[in-house]
């Protein structure tokens, strides 16, 4: 997985995603996609899908929602529809932005740390017996 | 390409969405129509877009959906269910009605069938520590009884089984180990 950041936009291109490194960082993705734009759930779904996660699923999405909406860190209100019911939009609360502030920073932490640890060179591995 | 939704699609759209209410049904009534809602309104979202059969498999399964909309609302591991509670509470006493009830019939068939009992009252002594004594009234071959109502045991019982089936100790509020929910932050668990 390649993250990289370009001011305040956050480019995610990945081939195939390790479930678990994703269930990790989807909360700060669904923040920051929020942050750039009010959302609702299935419009956050195809968004996520065009930055290259196109495994992700709405039965994982929506329930992430919900999380981060009781968390306070999201508001939502009831957009009506021409194509169908009224759609819930989400966007972030002030304690939103204070978690997606923090969670950049952890993100920059823990990839420069994994980084530093995966740029040292490696050695062959010593020889049974030996 | 755009799909058109039919009616048989919101058929089957109504069809899960109509699942996963029933397994939501120890989330406040408020949030589990919200989450009802937000699911059709995407789900028809998505349908259009890329057909309903697609919408509903990237949906996944309603009781993995209710899993993690139950997660997400009460948090992750074992929690209580006011509907495993309810659905004891109302259920045994049904059934322990009807077993009483049999046995009180047992009694005054017993009464009656040989008619060589004299008029009269006769008490029995009831289901030792569930129900109180009945007493039997024969007259001319008829009986009635009265009594056998449900002993103060009976209703400890009532409260313990569903207090156990819906693992209702889990509702009250942690007074240890108290974690409070882990930030945006916290969960970058690499």
């Amino acid at each position: 997985m390649t993250l990289s950041s370009t001011g305040d936009s956050l480019v995610l291109v990945t081939s195939s995603h390790d479930p678990q490194l994703l269930k990790g960082v989807l909360s700060l993705l669904l923040l920051h996609l929020l942050a750039e734009q009010e959302s609702y759930g299935y419009e956050v779904v195809q968004r996520l899908q065009g930055a290259g996660f196109t495994d992700v699923l709405e039965g994982t999405v929506y329930p992430a929602l919900a999380r981060l909406e009781r968390e306070g860190r999201l508001a939502s209100r009831l957009v009506a529809s021409s194509s169908g019911p009224a759609r819930k939009y989400y966007r972030l609360t002030d304690a939103g932005q204070q978690a997606l502030a923090a969670g950049r920073a952890g993100w920059a932490r823990h990839a420069a740390g994994v980084d530093a640890i995966l740029s040292r060179p490696t050695t062959a591995a010593p020889q049974k017996g030996s | 390409m755009p799909h058109t939704v039919t009616r048989l699609d919101r058929l089957r759209i109504e069809r899960l969405v109509w699942s996963l209410d029933q397994r939501l049904y120890d989330l406040p009534s408020r949030t589990r129509i919200a989450h009802r809602r937000e699911v059709r309104a995407n789900l028809l979202a998505a349908a259009a877009e890329v057909g309903t059969a697609e919408a509903l498999r990237r949906l996944g399964g309603p009781r993995e959906l209710a899993g993690q909309y139950l997660d997400a609302e009460l948090g992750e591991g074992a929690r209580h269910s006011w509907l495993a509670a309810a659905l004891f509470a109302l259920t045994t006493p049904l059934v322990l009605n009807f077993f009483l009830s049999e046995a009180a019939n047992a009694y005054q068939q017993a009464l009656t069938a040989t008619a060589t009992h004299p008029d009269g009252s006769y008490t029995w002594g009831g289901v030792t520590w569930l129900q109180s004594p009945l007493t039997f009234v024969l007259h001319e071959g008829q009986a009635t009884h009265v009594g056998g109502a449900w002993t103060p045991l009976t209703y400890l019982i009532l409260l313990g089984g569903a207090v156990a089936c819906g693992r209702l100790w889990r509702a009250l509020p942690r007074r240890r180990n108290h974690r409070p929910a882990p930030s945006a932050t916290d969960s970058l668990a690499l």
